[in-house]
């Protein structure tokens, strides 16, 4: 495999937006790597809708979101390696990858775009004790289970965590015939966005349980229950069940850096981007940022300086430079378009005032 | 029925090494374990120290063999193809009562025969292991401890038997054992089997066993602990097994830098009494150990925690009937060196029953002991002279030159497919533990055999697919695929898309 001067590593919506970006700045040498066997990275397992509002004007499933950046980047001559992964990103910029058919081999870069998404926290990482039996997964991987692999793995649920991921689970397995007792949130309010509060929880009666959290779980094949603990008066209450769901945090992917980084500061040549850089509520800020971080990582090849990096846009707090109005509100059910206003920003739909929550 | 001239009860670490030791001579031997794979109880929850033999008494066989068992460690882990840690332990004090210990605990070691231990001063502590805590007082540096995976050895002791001859009857829980003029017939997994020796060393359940043919004289009294796990992240806060002596009378931290890079944190002391198997934790005891950890390494990252483990340690009393009661009167002390159980009654019939720390370390010469007991009281054994004490290791690609692991990728492509991205793990180490001679046959089993899945996602991302080339290689459906016992199934089925 010949050097190249751009390698992206993923090929989520923020890698395959890094490549059009790059290539739309003058690159012409990029490799794309993918550890899976096709693009789309997360996108391909999330089934509802949502995606797109603010790049597209509409409402796309992942699959579609992630297609049309599918379809544009087969239309480039740029080098693709799917079923492969990097599993060495060495100080001076060169990437070992794995692959089945790809085999082993180094692949020097003169720029490196980190787009390796992110992981889900696991349960080892909460204060909850007990046993660890078979019936615990964590949001995204109980939807790649349903959505890719149309496996059954539950009948009696309890969701850990109002994060979006978990919220959007309930509701698909409520869909699905499933019982879900209750999403459980240990803070006061609702983790995820309020607009699937009301679309995944409120609209199917699934009950959200603010100031709660499993503390204990029971069983010792397969989950039998859960203790639950009321965080405001300390009460507790077991919960049969034979399912746990937890959607309690997702944590950036990016040991690659760390190991490329030594430790210290990031070397000039690496850029992260999308969920690797930190974890972004809506896909089109992460397709708009990789675009620009492929920008600017064909810019260092070109210069070899590198400016200060893009911009992040942080959710949706700061709109867009000069996109007005294609960034949406991420605080109501319709995602409604924002538009600025003399005292900032609002809703164009809904006329909210403060159309981002607070954190 | 089968005939067998030994059988051994149990597939822990004491077990898998006692049939190996068996095989050394030339005898039927099979061993019969209750779950579906070997080390699926207290051999998979522990501290995964090896001893240097300074903590027991002297003149015990438990500091014999200890002591021996440690100097001799790589060498076993070698024959074995086990990965070992030799990194030395260091016990720290705070204070005067601490110093004390460290000073009793030379003077136990030196006579035990353990060789290289020194007193440090709390400046040498500290240039070792900088992220000690300032308050330390001095310490007892111990090079010939170490640390392994206790499944890894065990699963290779297992395998290594089962090559020089011995079989293995796995989903076999031993339901009944009834003494026959020449020997025992057992009922195990719904089968009848014939031995003329039995080695009981069925760890938490081992005096349940042996009460199947003996009046009650030893009984387990269990007690729970706790672990944490820190990410490979936390690699190289520690550098050395840390021991910390606290100065109030009780149990301190102990703390491992684990052959995979993690830390091991644990375990807490926690009274439990009941046999639970499932091994729940504690939230008394995983507190306590956030809190010792904040005063032992300061800097602990305990942000780092990927998993936290129950285990549970089998404490032996002996037990007597009390003639005016009725009841059984348990001692106040429990027994504290290592017995081979024997009774009168039942000629043939060696049990283990309680063997805790340091069993782990002493796997190999308790397993040599049982097994040459067994073969002076049967008498007219002979030698094995195709007994081979090595076992060859599994291929671990990270330990491969890159192009080593380029060329064993272009003879097989799996080996090229990483399906465990936190450990590195790829399908085709997956697909070899599956047809190990003694394979994985559960998603756990693929974990203790591989390492997938034990990383800082906890099998977030390969569960599924690991339940998915479990059901290929093994020709079953992924809804018959368990996460470890019977009953714990993880999918239930495809029942759409």
């Amino acid at each position: 495999m010949a050097d190249c001067e751009i390698l992206v590593i993923g090929g989520g919506p923020a890698g395959m937006a890094a490549v059009l970006g790059a290539w739309e700045a003058g690159c012409r040498k990029i490799l794309l790597v993918e550890r899976s066997e096709q693009l789309g990275g997360i996108l391909r397992q999330c089934l509802h809708s949502g995606f797109g509002l603010a790049t597209f004007g509409e409402e796309l499933t992942g699959p579609e979101y992630a297609r049309r950046y599918i379809q544009r980047l087969q239309g480039l001559p740029v080098d693709i390696l799917t079923d492969t992964s990097v599993i060495e990103l060495k100080p001076d910029g060169t990437a070992l990858l794995s692959g089945a058919v790809s085999g082993l081999t180094n692949i020097k870069a003169a720029a490196v775009i980190l787009a390796s998404g992110c992981r889900e926290r696991p349960i080892g990482t909460l204060p909850v004790t007990g046993t660890r039996p078979s019936g615990i997964f964590t949001a995204g991987a109980a939807q790649k289970m349903v959505n890719l692999g149309g496996y059954d793995f539950g009948q009696r649920f309890v969701i850990l965590g109002s994060g979006d991921v978990g919220m959007i689970m309930a509701r698909q397995l409520a869909l699905l015939g499933k019982t879900i007792i209750a999403v459980l949130e240990k803070e006061a309010r609702c983790g995820g966005l309020e607009r699937n509060r009301i679309n995944c929880l409120e609209r199917f009666n699934i009950p959200l349980r603010t100031l709660c959290t499993v503390t204990r779980v029971h069983g010792s094949a397969r989950v039998e229950g859960v203790t639950v603990r009321n965080l405001s008066d300390g009460h507790e209450e077991y919960i049969a069940c034979d399912t746990l769901i937890t959607s309690v945090g997702l944590i950036p992917e990016r040991e690659l850096a760390e190991q490329a980084g030594g430790g210290g500061a990031l070397p000039d040549w690496l850029y992260l981007c999308g969920n690797a850089c930190y974890v972004h509520d809506l896909v089109d800020d992460v397709t708009y940022e990789g675009e620009a971080i492929g920008r600017a990582a064909a810019d260092f090849v070109r210069t070899g300086r590198k400016k200060a990096a893009p911009a992040i846009m942080n959710g949706t707090r700061t709109a867009v430079n000069g996109k007005a109005g294609k960034t949406i509100c991420i605080a109501c059910p319709k995602g409604c378009p924002l538009v600025k206003t003399d005292t900032g920003w609002s809703g164009a739909l809904c006329g909210r005032k403060d159309p981002v929550p607070s954190e | 029925m089968e005939k067998y001239d030994v059988i051994v009860i149990g597939g822990g670490l004491l077990g898998c090494f006692t049939a190996r030791a068996l095989t050394r001579y030339r005898l039927k031997l099979a061993l019969l374990e209750a779950r579906e794979d070997v080390c699926t109880g207290i051999s998979r929850a522990n501290t995964a120290i090896i001893y240097s033999g300074a903590d027991t008494k002297p003149g015990s066989l438990k500091s014999e063999m200890c002591v021996r068992s440690a100097q001799t460690f790589a060498n076993l882990c070698s024959q074995l193809g086990v990965r070992y840690s030799p990194c030395g332990s260091l016990m720290i004090s705070f204070g005067p009562r601490g110093e004390e210990v460290l000073g009793k605990k030379m003077a136990q070691g030196k006579a035990n025969g353990v060789r290289g231990l020194a007193l440090l001063s709390r400046e040498e502590v500290l240039s070792i292991e900088p992220n000690v805590s300032p308050a330390v007082t001095a310490g007892l540096f111990a090079p010939e401890a170490g640390t392994v995976i206790p499944w890894e050895l065990g699963i290779a002791a297992a395998e290594n038997a089962l090559h020089n001859g011995a079989e293995f009857q796995f989903n076999s829980a031993v339901t009944r054992i009834e003494k026959v003029p020449d020997g025992y017939v057992l009922e195990a997994g719904g089968r009848p089997f014939h031995a003329r020796g039995i080695i009981n060393c069925a760890g938490l359940y081992a005096d349940g066993l042996h009460e199947m043919v003996a009046k009650p004289s030893v009984r387990i009294y269990p007690e729970a602990g706790d672990y944490y796990i820190l990410d490979t992240k936390a690699s190289g806060v520690i550098r050395h097994i840390i021991f910390h002596e606290p100065e109030e009378k009780g149990k301190g931290l102990t703390l491992v830098p684990t052959v995979d890079g993690n830390i091991l944190l644990g375990p807490s002391k926690i009274p439990s009494g009941e046999k639970n198997d499932a091994f729940p934790t504690s939230k008394e005891g995983l507190e306590w150990l956030c809190g010792l950890a904040e005063q032992v390494i300061p800097s602990l990252p305990m942000e780092h925690v990927i998993r936290s483990f129950g285990a549970v340690r089998p404490n032996p009393f002996y037990v007597r009937h009390d003639p005016d009661t009725g009841l059984l009167h348990r001692d106040d002390k429990g027994i504290s060196d290592f017995i081979l159980h024997e009774t009168d009654g039942a000629p043939n019939f060696l049990s283990f029953i309680g063997i805790k720390t340091p069993g782990l370390t002493c796997a190999l010469e308790l397993g040599l002991y049982a097994a040459d007991r067994m073969a002076a009281l049967l008498g007219n054994l002979q030698p094995n002279d195709a007994f081979n004490p090595n076992n060859p290791a599994p291929l671990r690609l990270k330990e491969l030159s890159e192009e080593a692991r380029a060329q064993r990728v272009r003879e097989k492509p799996s080996y090229g497919r990483i399906v465990c991205r936190c450990r590195g793990i790829s399908e085709g180490e997956i697909i070899d533990s599956i047809h190990h001679s003694i394979g994985a046959k559960t998603v756990d089993g693929v974990k203790r055999r591989t390492g997938a899945g034990s990383g800082r996602c906890q099998g977030g991302f390969c569960t599924q697919r690991i339940i998915e080339i479990l059901s290929q290689e093994l020709g079953i459906p992924v809804c018959d695929i368990q996460k470890d016992r019977p009953g714990s199934k993880v999918i239930g089925g495809k029942d759409h898309g």
